[in-house]
């Protein structure tokens, strides 16, 4: 379901007049200026958009506590009436990307996901029970600071929270949502053409995920690029990954 | 698909120009299409061992400490006789150790100056048989040697400046100033200073220096003869631009040049470091950002305004003329010198390894050509010219039997 009236439009950047249109979705904590190189690469043949997503760059939080499935709505509102669109999303905005072709099938041409988020780590029990643990602990503490009036919180999250969670401020409770969500389910439902491009040294996306993601969709490739991480993919990787998308939009006409 | 082809890139060496070298390596391996090829990182160290290992794709890997996790290559010259060329290593097993092999299809050569952009290691690739990227041994030692080059070009009609050739002199023995004079006088005619010195077999600008009298030209040569055994010295062009341009062969095997570009300098000739770590922040390349550092981050001014057409047209023919002349191949960048009041023009010198193989130069050119571009035509004109090279060697087929 899209609602135009409540959607306040988004911070985009658009490079080049020519061509398909592409729409760039970059990951967690970033902006459009993320893809500035890769989306210069495809400057002379494509329409690119580059957009900031609500609580990014440019673009202020729409509502607190969305998760992936209201950023795709809003960006399906924001779009109503063009496309269909090649996305190319980025981590987080890979899980915007399968939520929005799952959601509206229609405005989706292809995505391509590079370094994909959105499928929950394979991890030891050690792991889980250190995880289970930090979480009774995390809940303990709240409810110390109620009854107590202490401040063990937030230096139980400065010692334990990630840097994302850390730096989150507003949009915490969207990222606490988002880290949790598991999008199988959605992407099972994507029919589109999808390229998932990973890059081999990634621990935060890591390729595992890419093959996973090739087992649910119907249409999916997979690639695994060689000395690359989660991020320098899209600048060292720059060329490495133009290479892969343009076959990609050629064997699917997508040009 | 049929299966990827490895290339292995070769880069770093021993060569002043080492760390330059290994930034354009990465370049070449980052550029390459991943549907197609694999690239093979081959680093040389200073001490002129070969390495391999996913750690030297990394820029922060450098300066490479012992630390670094990475296997030491050997090549394998006879391999292409039975096989596809390959390195060798040792990996010790439970039986002691043991040989392994690690096969490749191409070799790039990324190492620039001597030891790499002069024809050595095409000389070796050569006799071994391995396919390789970029200029013959014919070429690459030819460019290298700026005395050679320029000889070349005189005997083709493009413009080239005087020049006095000096040889280092015996150990032991020192420059004598008088003779100097004398032989200066002949070369480049009275009052011939100021005058530039640089290495005859050196890249990249190390060691060039400006002499306004005999005594700072023999304290320039000194310096260079502990770089090169050879120096060349010319005379100073006044209101001095240079302009690069870079030549190549296409696909459909014509030979086309880029865009040109004016390096920008703050002071009368380029030093190495102005020319690799512009806006002075020696640590600045080594970080993580991918291509747009090297030589390509050097402040530039492509597809200069103020270039005549005349100017212009000067420049790709020269360039051209210097690509079919010395046999050249790949992506070669030639160097020019202006006087900016008269609008004269030299040839300079020809990079057979240029910075950043001047992808930007590519990239700037109309009609443009990607990098990704670059490096398949690259790979497909090196696998084409090693093919033609031999041709039979059978001994039969000379009638050059001796043992029936």
């Amino acid at each position: 379901m899209t609602n135009s009236s409540k959607t306040q439009p988004w911070h985009s950047e658009t490079i080049g007049s020519n061509g398909a249109s592409i729409i760039w979705l970059h990951g967690w904590g970033q902006d459009h200026t993320a893809f500035s190189r890769l989306a210069g690469l495809f400057s002379n043949t494509f329409r690119n958009r580059l957009f900031d997503q609500p609580g990014f760059g440019k673009t202020p939080i729409t509502l607190v506590g969305n998760g992936t499935r209201e950023y795709a709505e809003e960006l399906a509102s924001i779009l109503e009436g063009t496309g269909p669109h090649v996305f190319v999303g980025h981590s987080f905005g890979v899980r915007v990307s399968i939520q929005l072709a799952a959601l509206h099938p229609e405005m989706v041409a292809g995505i391509i996901g590079i370094a994909g988020a959105g499928l929950q780590k394979k991890r030891s029990i050690g792991f889980k029970l250190r995880a289970k643990s930090l979480q009774t602990w995390g809940k303990t503490t709240r409810i110390i600071d109620r009854l107590l009036g202490t401040k063990m919180r937030p230096r139980f999250e400065q010692r334990f929270g990630s840097a994302d969670y850390r730096n989150a401020g507003d949009l915490r409770p969207t990222l606490v949502k988002v880290v949790n969500e598991d999008l199988s389910r959605e992407a099972q439902r994507v029919t589109c053409p999808v390229c998932l491009i990973y890059g081999a040294m990634d621990t935060e996306t890591p390729p595992e995920f890419g093959e996973r993601y090739q087992r649910l969709m119907k249409n999916a490739q997979f690639h695994s690029l060689e000395g690359y991480d989660h991020w320098d993919i899209l600048t060292r990787g720059a060329y490495q990954c133009e290479a892969v998308i343009k076959r990609f939009l050629e064997k699917n006409d997508l040009i | 698909m049929a299966d990827k082809k490895v290339i292995a890139v070769i880069f770093g060496g021993r060569s002043v120009e080492h760390d330059v070298s290994v930034l354009s390596g990465l370049q070449f391996i980052e550029a390459l299409d991943p549907t197609l090829f694999e690239g093979l990182p081959v680093y040389v160290d200073p001490l002129g061992q070969w390495w391999t290992g996913d750690a030297l794709r990394k820029r922060s890997t450098y300066p490479v400490s012992q630390d670094t996790q990475l296997t030491q290559l050997t090549l394998d010259l006879a391999a292409t006789a039975t096989d596809r060329p390959r390195f060798m290593t040792q990996k010790k097993g439970f039986l002691g150790e043991k040989t392994e092999y690690v096969p490749f299809d191409l070799m790039v050569p990324a190492i620039h100056g001597s030891n790499g952009e002069d024809g050595t290691l095409q000389g070796l690739l050569e006799f071994a048989g391995i396919p390789f990227a970029g200029c013959r041994s014919l070429g690459a030692a030819a460019t290298m040697n700026k005395q050679f080059a320029k000889s070349v070009a005189r005997q083709k009609g493009l413009k080239v400046l005087p020049e006095l050739t000096v040889a280092k002199p015996e150990k032991g023995a020192f420059l004598d100033p008088e003779a100097l004079s004398q032989q200066l006088e002949t070369a480049l005619g009275e009052d011939a200073f100021p005058v530039i010195a640089k290495p005859s077999n050196l890249g990249s600008s190390v060691g060039v220096s400006k002499a306004d009298d005999i005594d700072a030209l023999v304290a320039a040569l000194m310096a260079i003869f502990r770089l090169d055994s050879m120096a060349i010295v010319e005379p100073f062009v006044p209101n001095l631009v240079e302009y690069n341009v870079a030549v190549r062969r296409n696909a459909d095997l014509a030979v086309e040049t880029s865009a040109i570009e004016r390096p920008l300098s703050k002071t009368e000739v380029l030093d190495f470091k102005n020319k690799y770590l512009a806006g002075g922040t020696p640590r600045g390349p080594k970080l993580d950002t991918g291509p747009s550092e090297g030589m390509a981050s050097l402040n530039r001014v492509l597809s200069p305004e103020e270039l005549t057409a005349d100017q212009e047209k000067t420049i790709r023919q020269t360039s051209t003329d210097v690509f079919d002349a010395l046999a050249l191949a790949g992506s070669v960048r030639i160097d020019f010198l202006c006087d900016s009041k008269t609008g004269e023009l030299w040839f300079n010198e020809a990079n057979t390894v240029p910075g950043s193989f001047a992808y930007f130069l590519w990239e700037a050119a109309n009609p443009s050509v990607s990098f990704l571009q670059l490096t398949s035509d690259m790979i497909s004109e090196g696998f084409r010219l090693s093919a033609d090279r031999l041709g039979s060697t059978d001994a039969a087929s000379g009638d050059a039997t001796i043992f029936a």
